[in-house]
């Protein structure tokens, strides 16, 4: 396999968006593009990640679209549909393409457009991800399955209200340093759970799970620039190296898995991004994990090998993952805060790593990080792609 | 719209697929025998989702993963005012969503 390094990252503000799906794109294609700086290189393939485009914004055939707006034909052209792990998924994608010597610059742009359609709508396009007969039917969506995830991990594993609150009370506080991010304020303990009035500014979304536990409905798109050894060679300047990448899948319907509570293809696919890499997670200075809910947050730093099972939130309570702790977890904000255009975040990860292995992420720059990871979670774990990037010395 | 749930018992190892599939997940066995899915069991999890999708008028659900008796585990709607986690109960089949005009069975489950 060639080696495949990242030259250029860029993202749109995630948020409520006045473009089109294709602007958003083509936006965020445009400032990793820039960033990338090819000049006469030429871009041999684009690769677009989205779930719902042919639902929510009745437009398919995305890659073709955006390859046209950014006058790239006759580049290759394709889209992914992984459900909420599209992003990585593309990124892969994007990655095999220059590791078979196929394609030297490849780039890759996650978007998603959801906040055209209300609030049940949404929430049903994300939930035709669960089982047909055996969840859908039922009324299951996706903080429905978070929520049943979350009430036997805490009973299991000890994890209180309190704990959950620490990580929406951390990335929110990370996403105030991200002028991506699209929620831009900070919540405290007394707003979001101790004070009298927490429960109307926190009412339930799926119990125990409350509306700060959840990710906000966001549109936006991610984009990275993805070149083979000899671009980067030319290009010069930091190399951020895709050192591994390993997916994993796990039973379609969560009750169907042995411990609903383990985050099977997180771990596998973790255990298989690391070998790759030829790293550890003890290597990892920073990452972005899939904080769809703030539980899932949690337990993926345990599944991805950070933490032991069940002391997560004991590393979380110690300020381990804190911006200026031993691992900062979610720098940018996280889907918490940042949110979560569901084919945009996989890609977004990419992105912040990349500025945060590059030295670019301002405000929020963890110092000297060379090793970044990320975790981008499908289905309710179904699905999930982790990333492991290094910066390589100039 | 069906009146009972079925799994799939694998013809090989015995194994009850449910949901079903057309390859064991236990043996890789390619021939099944249908069964009818419920009985007795224990709330494994539950939750009361408020953030619902199309086609429900109420304001929340209450939904369980249960564990039978017989070790298969099921996704279903919880009718019980007083939810605990492995509260025994027993399945029955409902009403558990109307798109439109039609009327989806499934299974409910209500105090054993």
């Amino acid at each position: 396999m060639k080696p495949v390094y990242i030259a250029g990252a860029g993202m749109t503000k995630f948020g409520r968006a006045e473009w089109s799906l294709i602007r958003l794109a083509s936006e965020a294609s445009l400032a990793a593009l820039h960033h990338a700086n090819l000049g006469e290189i030429p871009v041999d393939g684009v690769v677009v990640a989205n779930m719902g485009a042919a639902r929510v914004n009745k437009q398919t055939a995305l890659g073709s679209a955006l390859v046209d707006q950014l006058a790239l034909c006759p580049a290759t052209a394709e889209a992914v549909e992984n459900g909420p792990a599209s992003g990585a998924s593309a990124f892969k994608v994007g990655c095999q393409a220059i590791a078979s010597g196929m394609a030297d610059v490849v780039l890759v742009t996650g978007v998603e457009r959801m906040r055209t359609v209300n609030g049940l709508e949404g929430t049903d396009f994300v939930a035709s991800l669960s089982h047909p007969e055996a969840e859908y039917i039922y009324g299951v969506t996706l903080p429905s399955l978070a929520g049943m995830f979350a009430r036997l991990v805490m009973d299991r594993f000890g994890v209180e209200r309190k704990h959950l609150a620490m990580v929406a009370i951390k990335n929110h506080d990370n996403a105030t340093k991200n002028p991506y991010a699209h929620i831009q304020q900070t919540v405290t303990m007394e707003g979001i759970l101790t004070a009298p009035e927490a429960i109307v500014n926190n009412p339930p979304i799926a119990e125990p799970l409350h509306m700060f536990d959840c990710c906000p409905v966001s549109d936006g798109a991610a984009s990275v620039v993805l070149v083979s050894e000899d671009v980067a060679g030319n290009l010069g300047g930091s190399k951020v190296r895709v050192a591994g990448i390993g997916q994993a899948t796990d039973t379609h319907a969560v009750h169907d898995r042995e411990d609903p509570t383990d985050l099977k293809a997180v771990r596998l696919a973790s255990e298989r991004a690391f070998a790759m890499a030829g790293l550890a997670p003890s290597d990892v200075d920073v990452a972005e994990l899939h904080d769809a809910f703030t539980i899932l947050e949690i337990v993926e730093s345990e599944a991805a090998g950070f933490f032991p099972r069940g002391e997560g939130h004991l590393a979380l309570e110690r300020g381990e993952t804190a911006l200026g702790g031993a691992l900062p977890i979610n720098p940018s904000g996280g889907l918490k805060a940042k949110g979560h255009p569901v084919g945009a975040t996989g890609v977004a990860h990419l992105v912040e790593l990349t500025w945060q292995l590059r030295g670019e992420a301002e405000g929020r720059q963890i110092d000297g990080a060379e090793v970044g990871y990320a975790c981008n979670f499908g289905g309710f774990g179904n699905n999930v792609v982790a990333t492991v990037l290094r910066r390589e010395a100039e | 719209m069906s009146d009972r749930v079925t799994g799939g018992k694998c013809a090989a190892c015995g194994t009850v697929n449910y949901p079903r599939r057309l390859v064991c997940s236990n043996c890789g066995g390619e021939t099944f025998e249908s069964v009818e899915i419920g009985g007795q069991g224990k709330v494994l999890t539950y939750t009361d989702v408020y953030a619902l999708a199309i086609d429900y008028e109420t304001r929340y659900l209450r939904l369980a993963i249960v564990e039978l008796d017989d070790g298969v585990r099921v996704t279903g709607q919880l009718l019980d005012d007083d939810p605990t986690l492995g509260k025994r109960v027993k399945t029955t089949i409902g009403v558990v969503r109307e798109p439109g005009e039609k009327k989806i069975l499934g299974l409910q489950f209500v105090p054993a």
